[in-house]
């Protein structure tokens, strides 16, 4: 999985024990189902440890030694790399890249996907159908090979790959805020205050953006997952910042190595399963978000 | 009326190729500095960069640049790799139809694996199989393809040796027959297909069950089950076509991860298509292929989802009277 | 029940069935025997005018000779396209007998036309060839069988030192030089010298060579030697560990030590004529007004100091993994014929390091680096994020100097970036903007010329990225390419090493290693060559002699695949297995013919 397909606008209908989500408060969904409360520990736990990995590592995670690609040990819990370090303070430490690109690349495409969504749906017209076909563009074109050339294009760094993610992955949440502004655009209330001479700005900021904001959010989140997905992606292909230790370029570092030759588990097995919990933590709290957000919004639609 | 339909279809494609081609042509000559790229050598003399420029036809004015490009990807003169000195429509002919085995057979197991075990859960609603096979997709679905892939190589390439796990066919041997070549690029394939198939599977689980669900719980399947007919005859006949419609337009949103799907696990199994062909040239910095790759990357999902379309316009109804 | 049954039954029908198939499906080249060489990547054009990387020179090192080739023993000079050679009394008249029998794999004569052809063309146009002839005022052919070239003053490169391959006139001569530079192709088979030439280039994944019938020396024991492309390295090693191929190219230092523990497979690690060094910038005011750096570095004796902290040994061990070879000054030590240790060599020594900063005044400030005058000792340290090698001697290095006060900020950035630090230019002058870095040279196989000219005053601007003046030097350079007898010149560039080992451009923090593997179960006659006993398995790019000994090992299974894989029969099994159970399953359910019972 690496596109920006996570968020597909096939809204994925509802896994059955969250149905009756909507008729629950964001608290209760959160710690009262087994799905909230473990994506909340999940995610708690690598936030931990993206904050306070260079602490709990137990070694310095780029000291090389002569042991090389050994396997899992009592000094080295989960073995060490090609250049010996230990593959367990690696793994730890590159939490943090994956977690600062995720959040990060998310947030600007939060910014920019509500701010052309908003921008589409309220003001209509030919702004829209302009914004509209830019985020049909965006939609359509292969989101990885996009990255990979922007990103080959500028000199490798963690902004750059923060800012490739975050400019290529805006398109759906632009699509759905585009469409929720539709239908609240004609509500009562909008166009009351639009009769009393309130200025668009006043409109958008009083009622527009609050009413958008549970769905921005809900599907912000899911963008992180795949945000998350695609700088290990990028960095599996050599695109990540050289600096830094990130899941994907131990991958990168692993495979280069020839550690899968030469059975090297313990070098390969973590970072991968680490992708994939983080991923599947923070979608499965994006879906139960996406759950309580979407009901209302079918609610408005129709 | 239908027949609007579908010609807005096309119009809006070729509107996004449009864009593609304008974009690839800033996004190369305008971004990156396309004299540094071409000069490979770091010593190269200031008339040597004028001659290249002139070579490449870079000492027009952007306007006139544009002009020749556009006509050049029209005609498919997409270049002159900078790696091999081939051009590079040569590299990427050869490379597409590699590609196309490769995306065509995941695509096709992860349709018929997925919504097969999509059927399965959702006739089992709450069971353990249920529970499992949503676990084992959602798995899949979350993890790295390129990761899978190499767990694949650890397993079946290095633990047990069954499977090749590099190239498309055993290097250095001339086939006897077309079928002793045709097995041994199936044994090629497995792995790799693998992958693709199980980055793509959890996705059709997902919405076959889910759809599956809904229709299992709609009237008229409470109404044929009513009339006698056996349960897995229901299932088969009714549920399930009814269930289709999303599976394609889940299809025509998947290519675009096929496409980046495509690059990281060719890239893994050194399967000689457009993926690898774009590694390659990530890793050269051959802007020319990367430019290229990245055009026939987007003409291909525009395609697919045109065609998706049409598929769609075809299956629903509800599509066809409007 | 029934299912089950029919299950199992279809499975072993079916992996029967495939592994029944005829295992004649694969035939191998008619039971000639073929030695295997695998590679991660192959040569991106093997047209000697534009081919750029290694895979490309190893295919035209076997393809093609030079006009003097190497002797694989110590690399001096040895017959090649030439049988023989006299320099006449001035030395700047050099004439060469050719073997009047001499022909092209086509049956063409070889002749001195070729000689002039290639020596002009393609060492004036090929990228990679050009500079080697730049010395030669005239080349004559006053018959087929002699060359006669002249030198505007005596060069010693003419001999052992033009590293231009010879290629056959009438096939490249024809063709326009515009294609030649361009996208041209050369027609296959390659017509050629050596003991092999190129007969298939599959791109991407085989390039076939075969036996030269009118090759000169003794016939190879191979009648044909393979290359084959696996992108990646770990394809590569898999496959050496599968013995699907004899000989790795080259095989990645991570997994040098384990490839070497693999039952039948021995390592190889040769010296190579490269190295890696730490090198400063010292441009002085006068070439680089505009220049920026940390004027610190310029001190000699700040940059011998740093040379006494670094550990070179400890360098190797761990940044490389104990697969390259120590540092000792700027010529590798495969330069044989004018390698000697350098006197002054810098041994670790940090309290010498410590003592010799001291005494120059540079004080220990109280963030632990030393400082005079408002300087610091702290410099930026660039590294190419492509090199992880590098990265690791960089964070090494600043690991060690902070035991001597000096402080190193390592950047990682890429080639292009350093590139553009490097060659820098501000108003037409260089304008370097580094205080110093790490990267590499490699240099040609026998003659140093290359290695030596990157400290040129002349190079400022060109090759030179130390930015290194001083007319002494310049002065040793231009008499040592004029002498031709090799103990005479060895003396003259001991001295110019010396120099550089006093001034310290560089730190050569180590010279690169060639790293190959081969399987000792299926190669005989493996001796190692380039230098004989120190080099790799084939002597690659430099000499195709260590080729002709190789020979298949007695008893080698021989290369046939057999039947099918074993993997294609599990998933047949499998598909059918599977297929069997679905059709059991029906059956059986129909004869019970009562509905499941409905799901709640």
């Amino acid at each position: 999985m690496s596109g920006a397909e996570l968020t597909s606008p096939v809204d994925l209908p509802p896994l059955p024990e969250a149905r009756d989500a909507a008729d629950r408060g964001v608290g209760e969904l959160l710690f009262g189902t087994w799905r909230g409360r473990l994506g909340l520990g999940l995610l708690g736990l690598f936030t931990f440890v993206a904050i306070f990995g260079d602490l709990l590592a137990p070694y310095d995670p780029n000291a090389s030694s002569l042991d090389v690609l050994a396997s899992p040990s009592w000094s080295h819990p989960l073995g060490t790399t090609e250049n010996g370090a230990d593959v367990f303070s690696q793994l730890l430490v590159g939490t943090r890249v994956s977690m600062i690109v995720g959040f990060a690349a998310a947030l600007i495409s939060a910014v920019l996907g509500s701010a052309v969504g908003l921008a589409s749906g309220y003001f209509g017209g030919w702004t829209d159908r302009i914004l509209d076909s830019l985020e049909n563009w965006f939609l359509v074109i292969p989101t990885l090979p996009l990255m990979i050339v922007l990103a080959r294009l500028l000199n490798p760094s963690l902004i750059v790959l923060i800012a490739v993610i975050g400019l290529t992955s805006w398109a759906g949440t632009g699509r759905i805020v585009r469409a929720q502004v539709f239908t609240l655009r004609e509500r009562a209330f909008v166009e009351r205050a639009r009769a009393l001479g309130a200025s668009d700005m006043y409109i958008i900021k009083t009622h527009i953006l609050p009413n958008t904001l549970p769905l921005i959010f809900a599907n912000t989140v899911l963008i992180v997952a795949v945000a998350i997905l695609s700088e290990a992606a990028l960095s599996f292909l050599g695109l990540g910042d050289p600096t830094k230790i990130s899941w994907g370029s131990m991958l990168e570092n692993a495979f280069e190595a020839g550690a899968p030759s030469a059975g090297a588990w313990w070098y390969v097995v973590p970072p991968g399963l680490c992708i994939t919990i983080l991923v599947l933590a923070v979608a499965v709290l994006g879906y139960l978000f996406e759950e309580y957000v979407n009901p209302r919004l079918r609610e408005a639609s129709g | 009326m239908s027949g609007r339909w579908l010609a807005g279809k096309v119009a809006a494609s070729l509107l996004t190729l449009v864009f593609v081609i304008i974009f690839n042509f800033f996004l190369f000559r305008v971004m990156g500095d396309p004299t540094t790229q071409l000069a490979r050598l770091p010593q190269a003399t200031p008339k040597e960069l004028e001659q290249l420029k002139a070579d490449y036809g870079l000492d027009k004015p952007l306007g006139g640049q544009f002009v020749d490009y556009v006509g050049d990807t029209l005609t498919l003169d997409l270049g002159i790799s900078q790696r091999s000195r081939e051009t590079v429509w040569t590299e990427i002919k050869d490379a597409i139809p590699w590609t196309l085995l490769l995306v065509g057979v995941g695509t096709l197991l992860a349709t018929l694996i997925g919504s097969w075990m999509g059927v399965m859960a959702a006739t089992r609603r709450g069971k353990r199989a249920d529970d499992g096979l949503l676990g084992f997709s959602l798995f899949t679905y979350a993890a790295p393809e390129y990761w899978i892939g190499i767990i694949l190589i650890l397993v079946f390439a290095v633990a047990f040796p069954i499977f090749p796990a590099g190239q498309q066919m055993t290097p250095g041997v001339e086939f006897s027959s077309w079928w002793a070549q045709f097995t041994d690029v199936l044994d090629h394939l497995i792995l790799p297909a693998t992958a693709m198939t199980l980055m793509l599977l959890g996705q059709y689980f997902l919405i076959m069950r889910s759809s599956m669900v809904d229709v299992l719980t709609e009237d008229f399947v409470t109404v044929k089950r009513a009339t006698g007919l056996p349960w897995d005859r229901v299932v088969r006949s009714h549920a399930v076509p009814n269930a289709l419609l999303p599976l394609v337009t889940l299809a025509a949103i998947q290519f675009g991860a096929v496409a980046g799907g495509a690059i990281t696990i060719e890239t893994i199994f050194s399967w000689p298509g457009l993926g690898e062909l774009s590694f390659n040239a990530i890793q050269s910095k051959d802007f020319p292929v990367l430019q290229g790759t990245f055009l026939v990357f987007s003409f291909g999902v525009i395609l697919a989802n045109l065609l998706a379309d049409c598929l769609y316009f075809y299956l629903d109804p509800r599509v066809q009277s409007r | 029940m029934r299912a089950r049954l029919m299950a199992v039954a279809f499975a072993v029908c079916a992996a029967v069935c495939v592994l029944a198939l005829p295992a004649s499906a694969q035939d191998d080249s008619g039971g000639n025997s073929v030695l295997r060489i695998g590679w991660a990547q192959d040569p991106t054009s093997i047209n000697p005018f534009v081919g750029l990387d290694e895979e490309a020179y190893t295919v035209w090192a076997i393809n093609w000779d030079l006009l003097v080739n190497f002797s694989p023993d110590d690399l001096s000079p040895a017959p090649g396209i030439a049988e023989s050679w006299d320099v006449s009394e001035d030395r700047k008249t050099i004439t060469f007998h050719l073997d009047p029998e001499a022909k092209w794999s086509d049956g063409k004569p070889i002749t001195s036309a070729d000689v002039k052809w290639s020596l002009e063309v393609l060492g004036s146009e090929g990228t990679l060839f050009t500079n080697y002839t730049s010395n030669i005022t005239s080349i004559q052919t006053p018959d087929p069988e002699t060359v006669i070239i002249k030198t505007r003053r005596p060069d010693a490169r003419i001999i052992g030192g033009i590293f231009v391959y010879i290629l056959p006139k009438h096939v490249w001569g024809k063709v326009p030089i515009k294609e030649l530079t361009g996208s041209y192709k050369p027609e296959l088979p390659l017509v050629g010298s050596g003991p092999y030439v190129a007969t298939e280039y599959d791109r991407g994944q085989i390039l076939r060579m075969e036996r030269n019938p009118n090759f000169r020396g003794e016939a190879p024991a191979f009648d044909e030697v393979q290359f084959i492309r696996y992108g990646n390295d770990d394809a590569v090693q898999r496959a050496l560990t599968l013995g699907e191929i004899d000989i790795v190219a080259e095989v990645e230092a991570g997994s040098f030590e384990r490839l070497g523990e693999e039952p039948d497979i021995e390592t190889v690690q040769s010296p190579s004529p490269a190295y890696t060094e730490l090198s400063f910038n010292l441009c002085p005011e006068r070439y680089c007004p505009d220049a920026e750096f940390n004027p610190a570095v310029q001190d000699r004796t700040v940059r011998q100091a740093i040379a006494y902290g670094i550990d070179r040994d400890r360098l190797n061990a761990i940044g490389a993994l104990g697969t390259s070879f120590p540092g000792h000054g700027i010529l590798p030590p495969f330069y044989r014929s004018f390698y000697e240790v350098p006197e002054q060599d810098y041994p670790y020594d940090p309290d010498l390091a410590n003592q010799m900063l001291d005494d120059a005044g540079w004080v220990m400030g109280d963030d632990g680096f030393r400082t005079k005058d408002g300087e610091e000792l702290s410099f930026d340290l660039y590294v190419r994020s492509e090199a992880p090698s590098d990265i690791q001697y960089a964070k090494l290095i600043a690991e060690m100097t902070r035991e001597i006060g000096v402080e190193f900020n390592v950047q990682v950035v890429s080639v292009d970036k350093l590139t553009e630090l490097t060659i820098r230019k501000v108003d037409g002058k260089a304008a370097p903007e580094f205080d110093t870095f790490i990267w590499g040279w490699g240099g040609d196989p026998y003659d140093p010329s290359f290695l030596l000219s990157l400290f040129l005053t002349s190079e400022i601007g060109g090759l030179s990225d130390s930015f290194y003046a001083n007319p002494e030097y310049d002065r040793l350079f231009r008499e040592q390419s004029g002498i031709f007898d090799v103990e005479q010149r060895k003396e003259i560039i001991q001295q110019m090493v010396a120099i550089t080992q006093r001034d310290v451009p560089y730190v050569v923090l180590s010279y690169d290693p060639n790293l190959q593997a081969y399987r000792s179960d299926r190669l005989a006659n493996v001796t190692l060559s380039c230098p004989a006993d120190e080099g790799d398995v084939f002597c690659e790019q430099v000499s195709y002699q260590p080729l002709l000994s190789l020979a298949p090992a007695a008893g080698a299974a021989s290369n046939d695949e057999g039947g099918q894989s074993a993997g294609l029969a599990v998933v047949a099994a499998l598909i059918f297995g599977i297929g069997g159970y679905l059709l059991g399953a029906r059956v059986s359910r129909r004869r019970e013919n009562e509905p499941l019972e409905l799901p709640e």
